[in-house]
């Protein structure tokens, strides 16, 4: 990838999130809040922005969204490193009630 | 009180009991979320479903929500009404179907049946306000879930860290299940030879 390209790609996915996260917003701001897990001030600002201030943010070297998984026992469950016993779907169900617990993030 | 009601103020209560009709609640949640009277209700029960509401007494022990699988169900559901009433400021019975919304989108996702009915889940709410259930936090993976609220939280570890011996062998379509261990089938197979 040159540089050119990862600049464009991170553009790209800046400015899908920015739709995604806005039309979801619009739909209904509370559920929002969770599937995004940003706090209500955030909310508010990506719901207010115009197309073209949208273009302009999401022109960036860095991206605009961060990971959420980052921590061992929910990357575990979710990529199944760990018990052999224990099937997918109860690991997946394991792994959002974890990440469902972490209102702290966003508040 | 009825006479000046607002129309505002009902046109919400209607549009809040239709959700929660086609969420599949049962009527006694309906007349203790709105004002609304009980034959509108009724009316408004049969226009939405169809059919008249089932009859009979609600389900009122917290036992159910302490087996193994409801548990999981009930826990993601309160970890995500807990998630909401955090980070947001609604009625309380619209964090319900928010939360309940979510929940079954979480359930459809992954093929599961869901468990926990929106009734279930506006119980347990209640349940937790008068301190009859909790969540408390799994000593093993950190995450909470539904508990007595009598649960020594220093030693407590979840059905998922833990799952009991018979946990997860059912055969129902969109149950969760759990794959035995190698050596639990051969036990089994020896001694159904015998």
């Amino acid at each position: 990838m040159t540089a050119d390209q990862i600049l464009a790609e991170i553009r790209e996915a800046n400015l899908s999130y920015l739709m995604l996260a806005q039309s979801l917003i619009r739909v209904d701001t509370e559920q929002a809040l969770y599937r995004l897990g940003i706090g209500e001030d955030t909310a508010k600002l990506i719901g207010a922005l115009t197309p073209a201030q949208m273009m302009k943010i999401a022109a960036s070297n860095t991206l605009l969204c961060r990971f959420r998984m980052d921590d061992d026992i929910v990357w575990g469950l979710l990529t199944s490193h760990g018990k052999a016993a224990a099937n997918e779907s109860v690991n997946r169900l394991h792994a959002s009630i974890l990440l469902a617990g972490r209102h702290q993030e966003a508040a | 009180m009825a006479r000046n009601k607002s129309i505002l103020t009902e046109a919400r209560q209607i549009e809040r009991a239709v959700t929660l009709i086609q969420l599949g609640a049962r009527l006694q949640v309906l007349e203790s979320e709105t004002d609304l009277s009980y034959e509108r209700l009724l009316r408004l029960y049969k226009e939405v479903a169809g059919k008249s509401p089932s009859k009979g007494q609600l389900p009122f022990s917290t036992d159910w929500f302490m087996t193994w699988q409801p548990n999981i169900h009930a826990s993601l559901f309160l970890n995500i009404h807990e998630y909401l009433n955090k980070v947001s400021e609604l009625d309380e019975i619209d964090v319900v179907i928010k939360a309940y919304q979510l929940y079954l989108e979480q359930t459809q996702s992954q093929a599961l049946e869901p468990l926990l009915s929106v009734t279930r889940a506006w119980r347990l709410v209640k349940f937790v306000d008068n301190g009859m259930l909790t969540l408390t936090k799994c000593s093993c993976c950190g995450g909470h879930f539904v508990t007595h609220p009598y649960e020594i939280a220093k030693h407590f570890v979840c059905g998922m860290c833990n799952p009991p011996a018979r946990a997860g062998k059912g055969k129902l379509a969109g149950a969760l299940q759990i794959p035995s261990a190698p050596g639990r089938t051969t036990v089994g197979a020896a001694a159904h030879a015998h």
